[in-house]
């Protein structure tokens, strides 16, 4: 009964430090992976998307100097909302495109009337 | 136990009054969301907005639970994003469907053009079979009054003598078989010959002008000749207007012996100066 609770007491410990947290590998690859998508949708050349855009870079690198450091925990959080971050500017990015798509289509559509 | 109790009021006071004040980031998400759901998300992207309810509820749960902890706030944060995700899902959903609108218009547009300019190339080529059709009749026509005409100089030619000159068809009638000696009343045979010609006349050349020419041989007076030729032409042209050749196009000159055919000296010659010549003109062009 005692060694029970003092190992729980030595758990709750280690989890408070984070030294047993595995580093958030997997979440630090789809933070990249979403602001690389982002990237090539064009999110640089459009003014929200790319405030997003660079927020997620900043969180990216922000989470990895904690992972070097060892705070594997708070490095999860800042990549989660990195993910947020790279995951709106990929959206606002396609909205930008779709946008641009949906004003040629309709100005083609004025044109062909004007051309009557 | 008492004890126990009152430390649990405490220690839930103390929660409670912590719960009063979340943090500006839960705030903001809340408000967040809000907006959102109120927008045109919860048509658009139900599936984004969802996700981003989730996020905040998340971010409450943790503010219940911890208070203001670094986690509630940077799962506010986090459902900011996921609100924002949703209204911009939303955004391009409907510029999509504008732009998928705008093209079927543009192709509704597209099409009543073609079909316009198909119309307008078959009514161009209905014209076109009509004008042709039209040029088919009036060739048929212009064929057949070329027929009516050489058939009409054939029938002349049966019952006169025809000649083309240059003023223009000259059909010759000899005086004997008109009238009587010295005479200008047309006898019973020719008017049966001069209604004929009449015919011919109307058939063959209906827009001719037509001079006739009352000729005469050189015996006797020319004064009196003048006058025959003159009274004969008139008793010709009467009756060939009398068979339906219009007045208007037609007149009679006496000539009498002024031109000959044929030598005066001969009662041969002289047989043949006396005649009578319808002329009928070459149709000018219209």
């Amino acid at each position: 009964m005692r060694s029970l609770v003092a190992s729980s007491l030595l758990s709750l410990f280690l989890v408070a430090c984070g030294s047993s947290i595995p580093p958030p590998s997997d979440k630090l690859a789809s933070a990249e992976a979403a602001a690389r998508s982002a990237r090539e949708l064009g999110a640089e050349k459009e003014p929200k998307a790319a405030l997003h855009l660079r927020l997620a870079s900043e969180q990216i690198d922000q989470a990895k100097k904690l992972m070097t450091d060892g705070d594997n925990k708070r490095a999860d959080m800042v990549l989660q909302r990195a993910s947020a971050d790279a995951e709106l500017s990929v959206m606002l990015a396609k909205e930008a495109a779709a946008r641009a798509e949906a004003d040629r289509a309709q100005e083609k559509v004025k044109n062909v009337k004007a051309g009557r | 136990m008492k004890k126990s109790t009152l430390s649990a009021l405490a220690l839930s006071f103390v929660i409670g009054c912590g719960s009063t004040l979340p943090p500006k980031e839960l705030v903001d998400a809340r408000a967040a969301y809000q907006s959102a759901a109120k927008g045109p998300a919860a048509q658009q992207s139900p599936g984004e907005l969802h996700v981003a309810k989730q996020a905040l509820d998340g971010a409450e749960r943790e503010f219940n639970d911890n208070g203001d902890t670094p986690q509630a706030k940077d799962l506010a944060y986090i459902a900011i994003r996921k609100s924002q995700l949703a209204e911009a899902s939303a955004r391009a959903a409907i510029a999509q469907k504008d732009k998928e609108a705008a093209e079927r218009e543009a192709g509704s547009l597209t099409d009543e053009a073609l079909r316009r300019a198909r119309g307008e190339l078959a009514s161009t080529k209905g014209n076109l079979e009509k004008t042709q059709d039209q040029l088919e009749r009036e060739k048929a026509a212009r064929i057949e009054a070329e027929k009516k005409a050489a058939q009409a100089m054939a029938d002349l030619q049966k019952i006169a003598a025809v000649k083309q000159e240059s003023r223009g068809m000259v059909i010759t009638l000899s005086g004997s078989v008109l009238f009587a000696s010295n005479e200008s009343t047309l006898l019973p045979a020719a008017i049966i010959k001069l209604n004929e010609v009449a015919d011919a006349l109307i058939k063959g050349n209906p827009d001719s002008n037509i001079t006739v020419e009352g000729h005469t041989d050189s015996q006797g007076q020319r004064a009196y000749n003048m006058d025959l030729g003159q009274k004969r032409a008139q008793a010709v042209r009467d009756q060939l207007v009398s068979r339906g050749v219009a007045q208007d196009r037609i007149k009679a000159v006496g000539i009498g012996p002024d031109r000959p055919v044929a030598d005066n000296k001969t009662a041969e010659g002289r047989a043949n100066n006396r005649r009578v010549e319808i002329i009928v003109e070459p149709t000018k062009p219209h």
